[in-house]
């Protein structure tokens, strides 16, 4: 640790100066903005807005589908990062690149991909009408498990990746003392495996989660003007009804909603048993 | 036995989910006919070459290459002496500098786009290419600062202390003897900020105005006019840009150890 | 009189609120090799930053040849510094190491070689000057770090716990590689250790350091026959140190009368100073340790817990036996701090 104080902190401070005045402030002043009206401070704004039915729907489709996703990623996470651990190191790290690659590749093109498989001529509607079992093609597109698939695939390899790097520290022993003690696979996941990788699964739930609550591209790709999400909302109240007062509002609520899951699951990884 | 097949199944289906629709894309761009479609009507690579004539696409694109290589740079002179600092000084608010410069990532890309619209662009006429430089800047900034402090908290700062008594100044020091110990860090970051940049679709949502469109923004709204397979061969294209730098990256410098 | 080539006066170190070491003073002649010896954490390294100009002092000043260069910064104080680490540049060859120093002062290329040469060749290491250190053992790092700083031609060359990294060969042979080197060189020394047997070994004096005060300063012989404080006995080898007064030593379990008049004060003996079989004393073998020609025994006594260790030659004694022994006034060493 070198001692100049003064030196340091202005080696530091172009940084904080660029992302606190360009990045933070306007934000900020986005936000108190839902906080205000008529020229006073005033919680009305927030009032009114949980009061319209579309809005809670838009609200509770959200929270619902980041449940869903998070929970549905935990679970294949959990198998795909049991079964990535236990791989020879060469094929463990062949296969950890595949899981990795598509975060690397546009969220566009990841979401786009899901329109040829799901859309009225995809590949499921073929499958369903080549099975006999429509006459027509359903629709599947603009409907809340077309969203919840695009998100699934967007977030998955971020569980997976937290879990695999928890998993790394298990005690392979463990698991094997455990076995020949008599239990079984149940109960070594909820009494070994659980406790011990329950950082990654909150880190990973915490990307998941957060990730699924301010996507944008796949609800509007994917959910279009009929599933609409808390992001995609928000960007109609703008580019649609010039409504800035709704949108500083919806921003308060996505900002509060990833604060807020960040601080609990924090919080839970951390406690003591 | 059974054991190894279960695993591998679980693995299979898992990458069939995850890169499959890849796959898809790439054969559907290759479409002989006009429509999307899986399987194609045909195969030709007229999609493939239709990209490169579509006006749009290319102003777009270089835009998305200026933002990326620009604002990671920026981001990287901004975000290198902020890790060196924090890693090596005690300086005074170090953990309020640390959250400050960790905020992009936890806000929500299409607040910031609407906040720098609002404030920055509307009232003081700050250009919109210039909001989206600064916003990009920011949102690459937190990674710079990561990777780059992750690659130098196994270099000892005595080191640096050795250089200056043998002569170095401070600041000679950090370019003879740190940075050429951080530069595979220095390079991942770069690498990460560019893929994040050139990415990145809900900052810039907003942030659009006549003729100045990032290219996922582009593509959003070229896909709001038409389906046709170019989007699909467009994707499939910029997948396998992302996926050969990524790889490129990975042989030379073990990327995946700063990420 | 000259005065002298190293003068620390009322230096006064501090992390923060945190004074390591209080008001030192300490001076040395030019050519001197000396040693700053301590427990962990007395402030050594402490000191040798300071010294260096890594530090700055709270308060207080350091002279260098006749110079006050307290507020001179560290690269132009023309000092070495040996890190406990070594602190070689990982992405340079040897060869670079050690012309690093001579680059930046931008000396003409034909005379970096061969200066750089010579330096390597005087540590032995002229035929690994294209390894990075990465490719190199711990002792040939240790060298290449003592030819960076020695081709530099330091006022002072200071080391830090230069020996401790290596193992017990390797040390014997970097003891005897730094005196070759200061003898050949004639250049001022100090480096700092925690153990005594090197500073006894090395040293032409002796700076034992307590909490960032000094303890005593002398020559080997003078710490070592005449420690002047309880701790410098304690350091120096005297495990048996003993309160005395009115006659009677005043040990932690209980008191003995002595056989032979002494003042008020300490009194210590080495484990070798102590005789066994014999004496008005008793006591019972409470552990008994083989060490080749020696035999060290932990003996139960009245006044506690007594260390001896005599020849394996002399009648051996077992856990749990009793025995007679004394502690002969010829052994002992009066120290006049009271308790
Ligand atoms: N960078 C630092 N910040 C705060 N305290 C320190 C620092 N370095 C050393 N100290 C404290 O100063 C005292 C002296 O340390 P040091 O000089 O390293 O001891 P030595 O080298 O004799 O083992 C110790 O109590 C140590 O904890
Ligand atoms: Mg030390």
């Amino acid at each position: 640790m070198f001692q100049n104080r003064k030196e340091g902190f202005a080696l530091a401070l172009p940084a904080a100066l660029f992302i606190g005045i360009l990045f933070l402030l306007p934000v900020g002043i986005l936000l108190s903005e839902a906080f205000q009206l008529d020229g006073g401070w005033s919680l009305q704004g927030y009032i009114d807005f949980i009061s319209k039915p579309l809005n809670q729907t838009v609200f509770l489709r959200t929270l619902k589908l980041g449940f869903l996703v998070a929970a549905v990623s935990a679970v294949i996470g959990y198998a795909s990062a049991f079964c990535i651990v236990n791989l020879d190191p060469k094929s463990r790290g062949r296969i950890f690149g595949m899981v990795v690659l598509p975060l690397m590749i546009s969220p566009v093109a990841r979401t786009y991909a899901w329109i040829v498989i799901l859309g009225r001529t995809g590949i499921v509607n073929d499958a369903i009408i080549g099975l006999g079992l429509s006459d027509t093609p359903i629709r599947i597109l603009f409907t809340e498990t077309a969203v919840f698939l695009g998100l699934l695939q967007l977030f998955l390899p971020l569980m997976i990746i937290s879990l695999v790097s928890s998993m790394e520290n298990l005690p392979r022993d463990a698991i094997s003392a455990a076995r020949v003690l008599g239990a079984n696979w149940l109960q070594v996941f909820t009494k070994i495996i659980l406790p011990l990788t329950k950082e990654g699964l909150v880190m990973g739930g915490t990307l998941v989660f957060t990730g699924s609550l301010t996507a944008y591209i796949t609800p509007a790709i994917l959910g279009g003007a009929k599933v609409l999400m808390l992001e995609t909302l928000l960007y109609q109240k703008v580019s649609v009804s010039n409504d800035y007062v709704s949108a500083s509002i919806i921003a308060t609520i996505l900002i509060a909603m990833c604060f807020g899951t960040n601080l609990l699951l924090k919080r839970i990884a951390t406690a003591r048993e | 036995m059974t054991e190894k097949w279960t695993s591998r199944l679980i693995l299979g289906l898992t990458l069939i989910f995850l890169i499959g629709p890849f796959l898809i894309i790439i054969i559907a761009g290759l479409s002989a006919g006009q429509s999307l479609a899986f399987p194609p009507d045909g195969i030709s690579l007229k999609w493939y070459l239709k990209v490169f004539e579509i006006e749009s696409f290319r102003d777009s694109f270089i835009l998305s290459m200026a933002l990326a290589i620009f604002g990671t740079l920026i981001a990287l002179a901004l975000g290198v002496p902020a890790a060196y600092a924090l890693n090596r000084y005690e300086i005074p608010y170090a953990e309020t500098i640390k959250t400050i410069v960790a905020a992009p990532i936890i806000v929500p890309g299409i607040i910031v786009g609407l906040a720098l619209l609002r404030y920055l662009v509307l009232p003081i006429g700050l250009t919109v290419t210039l909001a989206l430089f600064f916003a990009h800047t920011a949102l690459v900034l937190p990674y710079a600062v990561r990777v780059v402090s992750s690659s130098m908290t196994n270099l000892r700062s005595d080191m640096e202390e050795a250089a200056v008594l043998l002569g170095c100044t401070r600041l000679s020091a950090f370019f003879k003897v740190v940075l050429p110990n951080i530069k595979g860090g220095v390079l991942a970051a770069f690498i990460l900020g560019f893929v994040t940049s050139f990415n990145q679709v809900p900052v810039s949502l907003f942030l659009s105005g006549p003729g100045v469109r990032t290219l996922p923004i582009d593509m959003l709204a070229y896909m709001e006019i038409t389906y046709d397979p170019s989007v699909a061969a467009l994707s499939a294209l910029l997948a396998f840009l992302s996926v050969g730098i990524v790889f490129l990256a990975e042989k030379f410098l073990g990327f995946s150890r700063y990420v | 009189m000259s005065s002298p080539y190293i003068l620390l006066k009322d230096l006064t170190l501090a992390y923060g609120d945190m004074v390591a070491v209080p008001k030192l003073n300490f001076s040395c002649d030019k050519g001197e090799l000396i040693a700053l010896l301590g427990p962990s954490g007395c402030g050594k390294t402490t000191t040798m930053r300071s010294i260096a100009g890594l530090l700055a002092p709270q308060s207080g000043q350091i002279y260098i040849d006749g110079k006050d260069v307290t507020n001179v910064p560290a690269n132009k104080r023309e000092i070495g510094l040996m890190f406990q680490s070594y602190a070689l540049f990982p992405h340079l060859s040897g060869f670079e190491n050690v012309a690093f120093g001579l680059r930046i002062k931008k000396l003409p290329e034909a005379e970096i070689v061969e200066k750089t040469n010579k330096g390597l060749d005087t540590v032995g290491l002229l035929h690994l000057a294209n390894r990075k250190p990465s490719e190199m053992s711990g002792g040939q790092q240790q060298r290449l770090a003592l030819a960076r700083s020695m081709v530099m031609e330091p006022k002072v060359l200071l080391l830090d716990e230069p020996l401790s990294n290596l193992d017990a060969r390797l040390r014997l042979e970097m003891r005897a590689e730094l005196q070759r080197v200061q003898r050949e060189t004639g250049i001022t020394m100090i480096f700092v250790t925690h153990d005594q047997s090197e500073a006894l070994a090395l040293a032409d004096r002796i700076v034992l350091m307590k909490d960032g005060l000094i303890e005593q300063i002398g020559t080997p012989d003078e710490l070592y026959n005449k420690p002047t404080s309880v701790f410098a006995a304690d350091f120096l080898g005297f495990e048996n140190i003993f309160e005395v007064s009115n006659n009677v030593i005043i040990g932690d379990a209980g008191k003995m009368s002595l056989d032979f008049k002494s003042e008020s004060g300490h009194l210590a003996w080495r484990p070798s100073g102590v005789k066994i079989g014999q004496g008005k004393y008793k006591a019972v073998v409470k552990s008994v340790a083989f060490a080749g020609e020696r035999r060290e025994y932990v003996l139960d006594a009245e006044i506690g817990v007594i260390m001896a260790d005599v020849s394996a030659q002399k009648k051996s004694y077992k856990i749990g036996e009793s025995l007679a022994f004394d502690l002969p006034k010829s052994e002992a060493h009066f120290i006049e701090q009271a308790s």
